[in-house]
């Protein structure tokens, strides 16, 4: 620490004006961005980093990406030490030295103020295509790294503002999509933004007083992070989730075991009996895990908390190498961001009776489809990643529902479902159906989130249906009485009447023109005693549709007469039984 | 004598902008009657008869127009008191208004709940019958399932029907089948059309603009019967005309076919009130800037013209109407400073408002306020606030922030009142980025306009965290929306998809979509008595490249419609993609994909001149009214402040900051690099020395 009086007023400005750079960063990204997983679905993140990699501040439009870019900051800090000049750019995705997943690319710049090396500016984006066997990344049949992706190592691809463009054309010769160029292009103008806009902050305050009072809001974040663990009883508590099919063996299971320890401020989450790393693409990498860990117990505490690296210091992550949460080299990993959701069932069961008032019941878990294929209406390619029909529950918590309609909790609510319409402009699917799924969420006192159902009739012959993700073996689960929500369901109707229920991690080929496609994702999990949730909310959710009869009367207690209304009288009997 | 008056309804006071043929402008203010916003318009014009020492029915018979924005709409919508709502939707589909496209605004916050829909489940009722995407007809529409529908409708009390079909963009007929029945079955509810209220692609934006349209309709159209009653009952025999959200104004009758077109009017005169001003600076271009009581709105205006965005939320309901491009931030006088666990100053979003309002109000408020703050920094004259209507509690203001600021930051009372008023500037400054830098524009190329009556404090640290050299507080800032209301055009908007590339439009068709429009908005100014040399009508693109989600708007040249000149519709498509993203694909053979067709129609007013000042010397002495102890933020200390009387104030004075300016409606700062200048139209221009 220098010794630079500090202005308590200004770690506050500085705070919010490093938010606003990262968020400025961030629309850059989702403007000039090609592919929908970025521009639409918002798969990135954007950051500052101080010199060492601690991070400064973050937009996490998808969290599970968000806390493995700090750690490669630091890796890249410490393997270019004495070789970053002004100008440079960095790319990086090689899960082997804390990359999150594969087709997730990160860009770093470092910043300047003169000669000396004060932060980072970072992008993190989905791409559409990072090469492999499997156009998209997603090979369900992957033992190894190489048949997922190109490792892109910490590399310098720009250095002293010169494209190094024979490095340029060796990573991008192995990725089949010209737009991913393009976008890793819009990753490295999002950084160039954040550039500007932290060396002008920087120079208007000075550097040692910017140094000081940065010190100073890492501070004050621990505290309030801090603050929040102490409100945890000390202990140890553990939990168990299980993670099903590994995309090989059918009726596989492995399990997910967390052991959390409080200790007055400090909270240590410890994966060690977690199963071993499977043989297959089910697997995680340490920042994927982390991440994961992260954005759960982010969900339990003050969500105003700024991010930063105050904000992850009271926290460790035991994740052994050779665990299904940390595999070893060179494992596939593309599944990893796709463990979670289990993960964070493991998080929510340990931590239930601890905090019951801060945690949620199960959400629902991600079950993903996309189709490719040709439109004939246009004789071109197209790919769509179904992103309405995935979107099932969240879990209750005490005082509130479950939301609608929501998706996996690692996104909790950043992706959105296609429009209607432009879906039936982009492919030449017909949709039939989406609404919300009847009876999906979970009953109790706060019932969990609604799943939806989704049809549609496929519009092109030889299309293809890839299908990745869980939620069909076990359902999301309640919490101190609440029930379960529904489970997760893909199936194809074919033409001549058969169907074909694809598996949880699976590629469907040669499905023809007029196949129905039914999807159903499921509810969350409900918190508390149904019979203690209020008649007239029952009976409301009952002339909405949402709810039937019978499970309004069977679960809740709850009589509605012909009308609808609430049948107070047949109800008081239901509920005194 | 003739008037025209222009009058804005806000939650809190309602402000009346009067010009007489005789060039004088006056502003008035009155407190809103919420219940029924048309009392306290009839209050405001009984103060200006008043003043004028005239009885109401003889100033009534004298006013030529009144303009009038409204929040009537926007408040039914954000207190869920608008109409009874049914919506007539494509089976299978009747949810995505709830569903919001599966948004969760704030991914950390498990307690953050869904918007309430307007319409409820039960009332949302699915019918058979499909067009494809390009509208040809797969399924008819069934007849039962309508009857049906309207037959729940009718014994629940539906007030105002919506209908909106999947595809019905490029074909309305089973729109226009089912507005039939309705229309028959039930001919007292209010009817909303998506086919004609937005004809567009993306079913989310049209359902949710078609119910909202549906819902506001029998709210606007109460209102405003109410009005022109109680209006035409005190002799107003002149035109009545309404705010709408796209900065035009509109007849009441055509108003009350789209609705929704009110929903965010309220700060929508502002912009062309800022560039009347802006343009004796020889500019057209700004920023302005507006602070009251609760928030913080910074809008832009380019060319004379505010930067409109084609859509919006309105409480997280989709509105994809034209509207004002404006961001809102939750920073007034009655901004509310805390701090919290860790020890960080904090300012709003809460706010005090009005009652308890700030702490030195007296009427019950305890917490600090930024108005406290002011008045600890000697901004504010504790007993002269709001020409003399109000004291200010000094001691109570001082008290507040010792016990909830000063004290738990270790800071002396005046310190932390400085750091407050830090704070929020800090917090306004990046409502002012929001607006500029996210869209490729630098806000030092603009002078900023500062309006509302909280601003002109504010204003000139803003403009340091920004750089920005040039501000203008306007002599009518407090109410400048309302001045606004007197300057805007008639103007209509209208919108059409056709999906193509653009190699591949049909000429024919494309010039068909734009006929029809030109039809529509001529039909609608000619009901509104607009002469033809006096339309103007402009033709803009929603284009894209091949495989690209966002589209951009252009403008494009009548005649290049007209004559199917493809290549520089092309052109004016890359240099505007260019232009807010930094590239073009120009040389790359990437197709340009057309989505939407747009026509603006507007009927050019006659608009009143400002009026003018009295020269007089370089020198302010007249108006120095003393000096007080006053707090200069550049140099952070307490100094002796000169302070001015503004409305003693001539054009060509000159001088430099430190110094305060006061008005009866605003109190302006000029801080230590600023120099004040005041302009013929009374407009007081703050230059930073150096740049």
């Amino acid at each position: 620490m220098t010794d630079v009086k500090i202005d308590k007023v200004l770690v506050a400005i500085l705070g919010r004006a490093l938010k606003a750079i990262t968020d400025e960063m961030s629309v850059s990204m989702e403007k000039t961005t090609r592919s929908p997983i970025l521009c639409e679905a918002k798969d990135f993140v954007t950051g500052l980093y101080d010199a060492e990699g601690n991070m400064l501040e973050q937009t996490e439009n998808l969290p599970i990406l968000s806390f493995s870019l700090s750690p490669v900051c630091a890796h890249i800090a410490e393997k270019f030490r004495g070789n970053v000049f002004p100008g440079d750019v960095f790319f990086h995705n090689d899960v082997f030295t804390l990359g999150n997943q594969n087709n997730d690319v990160a860009a770093f710049k470092p910043i300047f103020i003169g000669d000396e090396l004060v932060a980072w500016s970072a992008t993190k984006g989905h791409q559409a295509d990072i090469g492999g066997a499997v156009r998209g990344g997603y090979n369900p049949n992957a033992t190894e790294v190489w048949q997922e992706a190109l490792r892109i190592p910490a590399v310098k691809v720009i250095e002293r503002g010169v494209l190094r463009q024979d490095v340029w054309d060796l990573i991008f010769a192995n990725i089949r999509l010209q737009i991913v160029q393009e976008d890793m292009r819009a990753e490295i103008g999002a950084c160039t933004v954040g550039e500007r806009r932290l060396v002008s902050l920087i120079e208007k305050y000075g550097l040692e007083s910017f140094v000081a009072h940065k010190e100073h809001l890492f501070a004050a974040t621990k505290k309030l992070m801090q603050a929040e663990i102490r409100a945890i009883p000390d202990g140890t508590y553990r939990g168990e989730s299980t993670v099903y099919f590994d995309g090989k063996n059918p009726g596989s299971e492995y399990q997910i075991r967390v052991a959390i320890t409080v200790d007055g401020e400090h909270i240590t989450f410890d994966y060690s009996k977690t199963d071993a790393q499977t043989n297959g693409f089910v697997n995680g990498t340490y920042t994927s895990s982390a991440s994961a860990t992260i954005l759960t117990f982010l969900q339990m505490v003050n969500p105003d908390i700024p991010h930063n690296q105050g904000m992850v210091e009271p926290i460790d992550i035991v994740i052994p190498e050779g665990t299904i949460l940390n595999a070893a080299y060179p494992a596939a990993t593309t599944f990893g961001n796709h463990l979670c959701p289990p993960n964070a069932d493991a998080i929510i069961r340990a931590l239930a009776d601890a905090i019951p008032e801060r945690v949620t019941a199960g959400w629902n878990q991600l079950l993903c489809s996309l189709s490719t294929g040709m439109d004939p209406r246009k004789d071109d390619a197209y790919i769509d990643i179904l992103f309405m029909g995935l979107k099932g529950g969240s879990g209750a918590m005490a005082g509130c529902d479950g939301y609608d309609h929501i998706g996996m909790i690692d996104a909790s609510g950043g992706i959105l479902d296609q429009d209607y319409e432009m879906f039936e402009q982009q492919t030449p699917h017909l949709l039939l159906e989406h609404e919300y799924l009847q009876d999906s969420a979970g009953a109790g006192r706060h019932r969990g989130g609604l799943g939806v159902v989704t049809r549609y009739l496929v519009g092109s012959d030889d299309t293809q249906v890839v299908i990745f993700g869980d939620g069909d073996v076990e359902p999301a689960f309640g919490l101190f009485g609440g029930g379960e929500g529904t489970l997760n369901k893909i199936e194809l109707h074919y033409p001549d009447a058969s169907v074909h229920t694809p598996t949880s991690k699976d590629l469907v080929a040669g499905v023809p023109k007029g196949t129905l496609y039914v999807q159903e994702a499921g509810g969350g999990g409900g918190y508390g005693d149904p019979l203690e949730r209020p008649a007239a909310q029952v009976a409301q959710e009952v002339r909405n549709g949402i709810l039937s009869i019978e499970v309004a009367r069977e679960t809740y207690g709850v009589a509605v007469d012909d009308a609808l209304r609430l049948d107070e009288a047949g109800t008081r009997e239901l509920r005194s039984r | 004598m003739s008037f025209r008056i222009g009058i804005d309804v806000g939650g809190t006071f309602t402000d009346l902008f009067l010009w007489s043929s005789a060039g004088a402008v006056e502003t008035y203010k009155t407190l809103s009657t919420p219940e029924d916003p048309s009392v306290g318009v009839l209050n405001g014009l009984r103060r200006i008869a008043e003043a004028h020492d005239m009885e109401l029915e003889d100033l009534a018979a004298q006013i030529e127009t009144i303009v009038h924005g409204t929040t009537v709409t926007t408040n039914a919508t954000l207190t869920r008191n608008g109409a009874k709502t049914g919506l007539l939707t494509t089976a299978g589909v009747r949810d995505a208004l709830e569903m919001r496209r599966g948004i969760r605004e704030k991914q950390y916050d498990n307690r953050y709940q869904n918007v309430t829909p307007l319409v409820p489940r039960y009332l949302r009722r699915g019918v058979t019958g499909r067009l494809d995407h390009a509208g040809a007809e797969l399924t008819p529409l069934s007849g039962d399932d309508l009857r049906a529908a309207l037959r729940l409708f009718a014994d629940v009390g539906v007030e105002a029907v919506a209908v909106c079909f999947m595809n019905s963009f490029g074909n309305g007929e089973h729109e226009r089948a089912a507005a039939e029945l309705v229309r028959a079955e039930m001919p007292e509810a209010f009817l909303s059309v998506s086919s004609e209220v937005l004809p567009t692609v993306r079913f989310y934006n049209r359902v949710s603009t078609t119910v909202l349209n549906a819902y506001v309709g029998p709210i606007l159209h109460g209102y405003l019967s109410s009005l022109t009653e109680k209006l035409a009952a005190a002799g107003f025999a002149g035109v009545l005309l309404v705010m709408q959200s796209n900065g035009g104004v509109a007849l009441p009758e055509v108003t009350r076919l789209r609705p929704a077109t009110t929903l965010l009017s309220g700060p929508a005169g502002g912009p062309r009130a800022a560039a009347a001003y802006t343009r004796a600076q020889g500019t057209e271009d700004c920023i302005v800037v507006d602070m009251g009581g609760t928030s913080f709105d910074a809008s832009l205006v380019r060319g004379g013209e505010a930067a409109m965005n084609n859509e919006g939320d309105v409480d997280r309901l989709r509105l994809a109407l034209p509207m004002l491009a404006i961001t809102t931030i939750g920073a007034g006088g009655g901004s509310i400073g805390w701090t919290d666990e860790s020890g960080l100053l904090h300012m709003g979003p809460q706010s005090a408002g009005a009652l308890p309002g700030p702490a030195c109000y007296g009427l019950g408020g305890e917490r600090p306020t930024c108005t406290d703050a002011n008045v600890v920094l000697g901004y504010l004259d504790p007993e002269d606030f709001a020409g003399g209507e109000m004291t200010l509690l000094t001691e109570q203001a001082r008290e507040s922030i010792r016990g909830q600021i000063a004290e738990p930051l270790g800071l002396d009372v005046d310190a932390a009142a400085a750091g407050m008023f830090r704070v929020i500037n800090a917090n306004m400054a990046h409502g002012v980025r929001d607006i500029t830098v996210k869209v490729g524009l630098d806000p030092r190329e603009f002078p900023m306009v500062v309006a509302g009556g909280a601003g002109a404090l504010h204003a000139c640290m803003i403009a340091n965290e920004l750089e920005m050299p040039r501000l203008l507080v306007p002599p009518t800032a407090s109410v400048l929306c309302a001045a606004g209301m007197l300057l805007s055009d008639l103007q209509h908007d209208y919108v059409r998809s056709y999906v193509s590339r653009l190699a591949d439009i049909d000429l024919d068709a494309l010039r068909g979509l734009v006929t029809e429009m030109i039809g529509e908005g001529d039909g609608q100014l000619a009901l509104e008595g607009v002469p033809d040399e006096r339309i103007e009508r402009q033709v803009a693109l929603d284009l894209r490249y091949l495989k690209q989600y966002h589209e951009v708007t252009v403008a494009v040249p009548m005649d290049a419609i007209q004559s199917g000149d493809r290549a520089t519709i092309a052109e004016s498509f890359h240099a505007e993609h260019n232009r807010l993203y930094g590239y073009d694909l120009a040389g790359g053979g990437m197709g340009i994909e057309l989505i939407n067709v747009r026509l603006r129609a507007i009927g050019r007013t006659e608009k009143p001149d400002l009026p003018e000042l009295e020269a007089g010397p370089a020198a302010p002495d007249a108006a120095r009214k003393g000096s007080r102890r006053a707090y200069a933020p550049e140099t952070a200390r307490f100094v002796d402040m000169p302070v001015f009387d503004g409305h003693a104030l001539a054009a060509g004075n000159r001088f430099g900051g430190p110094a305060l300016i006061e008005r009866t409606d605003t109190t302006i700062l000029v801080t230590e690099s600023f120099t004040a200048e005041i302009d013929r139209h009374g407009s007081c221009l703050l230059t930073r020395r150096g740049s």
